[in-house]
């Protein structure tokens, strides 16, 4: 349904603030995964990384309801080759929660002093590049703050499970993120645990 | 709230019960008049008829309905639509804008759409004001309509050039410009040279088009049965609808064809001719005056189809109606466009979406115009009426 793997860019910023932005996708579907990271280029160079909260397909007219188009006979894909017009009238968007940003060398874990320019593009984020920017999990504790769509502890999960599966089960990163979460949740054992049960492969 | 319905309601439910009861007065007489009506007896008296209506003259007889030919595996269906920003007459510039909203819907394997809108800023003299040497008229209402039409009719002569063929090109709303038989001839050329050039374009690239007219209030076949139950030729006289009319204030007379429901040809090819849901009716020539004007291959002509929700009215140019592949692809391209969509040619309720200003659309404008003028110190100036209405106090 969806394939975008040779290119870079997801979308384009339709929505921004300093917590993070909303992106409509380029092509209906092609939603990151949730957990994934994303990264805007800012006007002056800077570079922001976020991770992924949230995605929804809709009507691209708030007025317009989406109704059923299928049939025993007619499901899934063979709906969307017999309306071609669907691909223009739904879209796609997810939001995604900035984590960090680079100037230059310096890769800074703290929100970015300016959101990323609406309109600009949101792009995938490279395996070594996420490798770099995920090493040390310290941002952990501003998504342990995030308020959304979903509960932060599912965002957590669902982004440690999907830096373990980039960093081809790095069973010493995973040892670092199951520290940093310690560490933000020791006086909360009734959400650590639960969220270091999720991340455990050998539980999943 | 400064309308009280209350006062209303009671005269709605007596016009009510007068409309239900009076579509029922008649039935009778119409399903006789259908039944026995005369083709070749109706032909020689349209020949002949002074009447003050539109007749639709059959070009393969009244009766008869073709049902819904198989769609093609690939077809296209190209639809235009245009929205209007008229000019504002509170405004101190002058201008209007035409946003056309355009389809092209390819079907088959694989499928492909394209959609797509553009605004148009007309501002000259030359689109403002439209003259001969001792009249100046300008575009707008009525006129302006005129030059949407064109618009939209010229912005479908685009997208045929790269839909995937067969093609069917569709419009909203009528492909006669009867309109402009009011209009100075100047006036009339201005809009009929351009939307008759498009006509051309669209026959010179085999690409029928069509005018879709949802829940039509047009009553051309219903007149010519009016015609075939008039009691003037077994009087020996022809069909003379002025000398009838007049006869009923001086003798009170009363007219044979007042026996026949006042109901429009929706009715009559729902609920009399029956037409089954995808079938159409005969194809008609149109009676319009400014049809005189069309060359004769791109004469208008109609039918009626339903098209599983109601019974619309259909116009293609008569080189389309005469082809009778073309035709097909037509009734069939519609009727499948109309399963897509609830009723309503899929396609054109996209163009529609793609053409509409929004009241929000509309109001950025205005302020846009504000805003651009105050940058060169003219502070925008309303008429003091537009200012009671955008300033509401008590």
């Amino acid at each position: 349904m969806c394939d975008q793997s040779g290119t870079e860019r997801l979308g384009e910023i339709i929505e921004t603030s300093t917590v993070g932005f909303v992106a409509e996708c380029d092509e209906l579907h092609c939603l990151p995964p949730l957990g994934s990271l994303v990264r805007v280029r800012g006007a002056e160079g800077e570079v922001i990384y976020a991770v992924v909260t949230y995605g929804e397909t809709g009507s691209i007219d708030p007025g317009r309801r989406v109704v059923r188009r299928g049939s025993a006979d007619l499901r899934d894909q063979a709906i969307y080759q017999r309306n071609p017009e669907l691909r223009h009238v739904l879209r796609s968007v997810f939001s995604a929660a900035a984590i960090a940003y680079r100037r230059g060398d310096r890769l800074s874990y703290l929100l970015p002093p300016l959101p990323p320019p609406l309109h600009f593009s949101v792009e995938r984020v490279s395996l070594p590049e996420a490798q770099q920017v995920t090493d040390q999990p310290r941002y952990f504790a501003i998504l342990a703050q995030y308020r959304g769509e979903i509960p932060a502890d599912q965002l957590l999960a669902a982004h440690a499970r999907y830096l373990f599966d980039v960093r081809q089960s790095d069973r010493d990163w995973l040892e670092r993120a199951a520290r940093e979460l310690a560490r933000i949740f020791k006086h909360d054992y009734d959400r650590l645990v639960p969220l270091l049960e999720a991340l455990d492969p050998d539980l999943a | 709230m400064t309308l009280d319905v209350a006062a209303i309601a009671e005269e709605l439910r007596r016009l009510a019960f007068e409309t239900a009861t009076g579509e029922r007065h008649g039935w009778n007489a119409l399903e006789e008049a259908v039944r026995h009506l005369d083709e070749a007896n109706l032909e020689e008296r349209l020949r002949t008829a002074k009447t003050s209506w539109l007749l639709a003259r059959a070009t393969h007889g009244y009766r008869g309905a073709w049902p819904r030919p198989t769609i093609a595996d690939r077809y296209s269906v190209v639809a235009t639509d245009g929205s209007l920003l008229t000019p504002d007459r509170h405004s101190p510039i002058r201008y209007y804008v035409i946003n056309l909203g355009g389809v092209v819907l390819s079907y088959g394997e694989p499928s492909g759409a394209r959609l797509g809108s553009h605004a148009r800023f007309f501002a000259s003299e030359d689109d403002l004001y439209l003259s001969d040497l001792s009249r100046r008229v300008p575009v707008s209402g009525a006129v302006l309509s005129f030059r949407r039409a064109v618009e939209e009719l010229r912005h479908a002569v685009e997208l045929v050039r790269s839909a995937d063929p067969p093609v069917v090109a569709l419009q909203d709303g009528t492909l006669i410009l009867w309109g402009l038989e009011s209009q100075p001839d100047f006036v009339a050329n201005w809009a009929l040279g351009p939307f008759l050039d498009a006509l051309q374009a669209l026959r010179e690239a085999h690409v029928p088009v069509a005018g879709f007219i949802s829940y039509p209030g047009s009553s051309d076949v219903m007149n010519a049965l009016r015609v075939s139950v008039c009691d003037y030729p077994p009087q020996g006289r022809t069909v003379n609808c002025d000398h009838c009319r007049a006869r009923i204030f001086t003798e009170g007379h009363q007219p044979a064809c007042d026996i026949l429901p006042d109901v429009p040809d929706r009715v009559l090819f729902e609920q009399v001719m029956r037409l089954e849901p995808g079938a159409r009716s005969q194809v008609f020539a149109s009676g319009s005056m400014i049809l005189g004007r069309y060359p004769e291959d791109d004469r208008i002509q109609f039918f009626y189809l339903h098209t599983g929700t109601e019974v619309a009215r259909v116009e293609v140019p008569a080189w389309v109606a005469r082809d009778r592949a073309k035709l097909e692809l037509v009734h069939a391209a519609i009727v499948d466009q109309c399963s897509r969509a609830r009723g309503y040619p899929l396609a054109l309720q996209e163009a529609h979406e793609l053409a509409v200003i929004r009241a929000e659309e509309r109001r950025a404008v205005e302020i846009l115009v504000d805003r651009l003028l105050a940058e060169h110190g003219v502070v925008m100036r309303r008429s003091a009426k537009d200012r009671s209405k955008r300033g509401r106090y008590v």
